[in-house]
Order: C-alpha cells, then structure tokens, then sequence
C-alpha cells in the first residue's frame, strides 16, 4: 500500500516537472558557439573557430526583415569604431535567394564582411527564431549575449557588452 | 573482447573519477576554516579553465589545465603575502590537478574507443587531401562523391589552404564503406592559372577489402603545362 502511494507521488512529481523542463525556451548563452565556414562577398572563406581569441559579432539578417535594414548601418559605424580594438562583425545573411541577398548587402555598403548562408544547417545550430538576430562572442569562443529583432537603442547595449568582453 | 573489456575499464575509471571528484567537493569546505580565502582564490583559475575548455581538440584542453596554477597562486599569494598556503590545500591542489590529467587521458581514450567503434577497421574509409607546390591552383573547396552519393563538401579558408601549401594533410573524410568495388569522385574548384575560375574533378575506382582504406587526394603543380593536376593515390 505504502510502496504504491509512494510511486503515484512519483509520478506525480515527475509529471509536474515535465511542463516546466519544456516550457524552458532553448539558449545559446554560457555555450561554445557553433562553429561554420561561409563563403564571404568577396569570394573568401571564413570561419568562424579562427577569430578564437577576439570578441566576435554574428549578425543573421535578412533582405525581408525590415529591422535588418536599421541595425546593419548602426553594426557599421560599432565595426568601423572598434575593430582596431578586437571587435570582428560577421554579417550573415540567410536569405535563400543568393542575387537578391548579394545586391541587398551591396547596396548597405557595410565594411565588415557579409557572408551568405543558403542552408538551414547553421539557423538551426543557433537557433535562429527572429531576423535579424544579433549574438557576441567572447575571446574563449563562447556565446555571452543574444538578442533577438532590432529596435532602436539596442546598438547601446550592444556597446555595453563589447565593451565588456574586450576588457576581458 | 578487447573492445569490450576497454569499454567497462573506462566506464570503471569514470566511475572513480566521479567518486573522486565528488570526495574533492566534500573535502574543501570542511577542509579548514582558514583555507577559505586560498580556496576563493582558486575558484577564478578553475573558472577560467572551465571556459576555455571548451575550445576544441585535446591541446586546448590540456593548456588550460597547465596554465590553471600560476593565476591561482598569484591571487593566493596577493590575498595572503605574508603566510604560506596551508598543507592541506597544497594537497588538496594537487589532488585536483592529478585528476584533471586524469579527465584529459580518460577523454583521449574515449576519443580513440569511439572511433574504433564508428569507424571499425574492416570498413573504415578515410580520405586525405594534400598539396604540393600550388603556383598554378588557389583551393576553394573541395566536394567528394562516393558512388554518386555526395559525402562531403568542404570550404577551404586561406589559413587552411595555406597549412596545406606549407605540407600540412588534411584528414577531409571518415567514413564506413562494404566491401567491394566503390567509385570515388573529387570536385576541386579555385583560381587557377591567371586567377581564372577553375573546377576540375579526379575519379577512381577502388576495391574495399577487409582492411581500413586510406586514400589522398593530391594536388600538385604540372610545371611543364602551366597546369595543377589532380591525382588520388590509394594507400594500400
């Protein structure tokens, strides 16, 4: 009689836990960023794992994400302000349609490297919900920040954050 | 059998590391009272290792691991200038130490186990790719076909094809494959002479016997053509 109370709590107990395991959205932060290899719009490869050692910006953007278009001129004037320090800003567009990305990214004239991902591999690895998605990297490879659409005055926290990162 | 008797040996070793481990935890609270400025101290060298753990293959684990001591003692030494670390925690350092080297070989048998497991010898198929000179080709990317089947696509930075000018090999493929006949096809595409685009492919069809396969896929210059050539040699 004991014994079967007591597996009932149990059960009890472990059903009750299942919703809140789940309902934990997954995350990036505190892992190791996921390494990939993109051709770039200069025709180079690059890859992620050999900036290992420099704070690391990964921007996902898309041609039909309007807020891309806000965030990737304000990304340009970080890059241009911080890169002598250790900051590399990565464009990475995942927009299926390769012309069209390739005359968007021309168009936005950014001087950091734009890179262009047709596949799914990557958006899945970082868990791509939102475009655009912005994460950082810190110099042990590991991702310290993310945040997710563009709104004005996220270009400040992002600053807050490299700041911080490249003290390190 | 051997594999076998491998795997519950490090499963026991694990176990005992956990064990280990966990006495560790136990001991430093209760360790002293006085340890507990020294044993904050070690807590960012631990950190740290912690962080840069993560970063890939077992020589960035093992620096570190190496590099832990020296920032712990620097902090140790600069909370308490004038008094030597306790005995005990001079053991309890090395305890850690002992079984962080521990962590690292137990890791580096788990890495060679599973690769006998995945890859067994008897239908392992490894490709490797080398280059030889390369004044006529700068490698882009190199796509492999095993019997019309693509299994690998591989994007070359410059840092990359540069190791591989400079004599590095590339081990680019492992695989499972029967016996038997099987095709091999290789995609090389680049800048070749005069920075032109240049996309050539090598085929070769090989017998799987009952030993691992190793082929190279090379690239190398045909000084008398002005041509790269593109060869796959098979290792018997």
């Amino acid at each position: 009689m004991h014994r079967a109370l007591l597996a009932g709590c149990l059960i009890l107990c472990a059903a009750s836990a299942v919703p809140s395991i789940a309902a934990a959205p997954p995350t990036l932060l505190g892992k190791e960023a996921p390494d990939f290899v993109l051709k770039a719009m200069d025709g180079s490869n690059l890859r992620m794992s050999e900036f290992r050692g420099q704070v690391v910006l990964v921007n996902f953007w898309a041609r039909w994400a309007g807020d891309s278009r806000q965030e990737m001129p304000a990304l340009d004037r970080i890059n241009t302000t911080y890169e002598r320090a250790g900051l590399v800003v990565l464009g990475v567009s995942v927009d299926e349609d390769l012309v069209h990305a390739r005359e968007f990214a021309g168009a936005m004239k950014v001087s950091y490297p734009i890179m262009f991902d047709t596949g799914s591999d990557i958006g899945r690895e970082y868990l791509l919900q939102k475009m655009p998605m912005t994460i950082l990297v810190d110099r042990a490879g590991v991702v310290r920040y993310t945040n997710v659409g563009f709104k004005r005055g996220d270009e400040r926290a992002y600053l807050d954050h490299i700041r911080e990162l490249l003290r390190e | 059998m051997n594999s076998k008797y491998r795997v519950v040996s490090i499963i026991v070793r694990g176990a005992l590391l956990a064990c280990a481990w966990g006495a560790v935890a136990v001991s430093s609270p209760a360790g002293a009272a006085p340890a507990a400025t020294a044993a904050a101290a070690t807590t960012p060298a631990t950190a740290t290792a912690a962080a840069a753990a993560p970063a890939a293959a077992t020589p960035a684990t093992a620096t570190p691991t190496s590099a832990a001591p020296p920032p712990a003692a620097a902090t140790a030494a600069g909370t308490a200038p004038a008094a030597a670390p306790p005995a005990d925690f001079e053991t309890l350092d090395q305890e850690v130490q002992g079984l962080k080297k521990d962590v690292i070989d137990l890791n580096k048998d788990l890495f060679v186990l599973e690769e006998e497991l995945l890859f067994p010898a008897n239908t392992q198929v490894a490709l490797y790719v080398s280059m030889d000179v390369g004044a006529f080709f700068a490698l882009d990317s190199v796509t492999i076909k095993i019997d019309n089947k693509e299994v690998k696509n591989y994007l070359y930075t410059a840092r990359e094809a540069d190791a591989l000018l400079k004599g590095g090999v590339q081990q680019i493929y492992l695989g499972n494959l029967k016996v038997g006949k099987h095709e091999l096809v290789a995609f090389f595409t680049g800048k070749g002479p005069q920075e032109r685009d240049y996309k050539r492919g090598a085929t070769i069809t090989f017998d799987k016997g009952v030993g691992a396969k190793y082929l190279e896929l090379k690239i190398t210059d045909r000084v008398a053509k002005h041509q790269p050539e593109f060869l796959i040699k098979d290792w018997e």
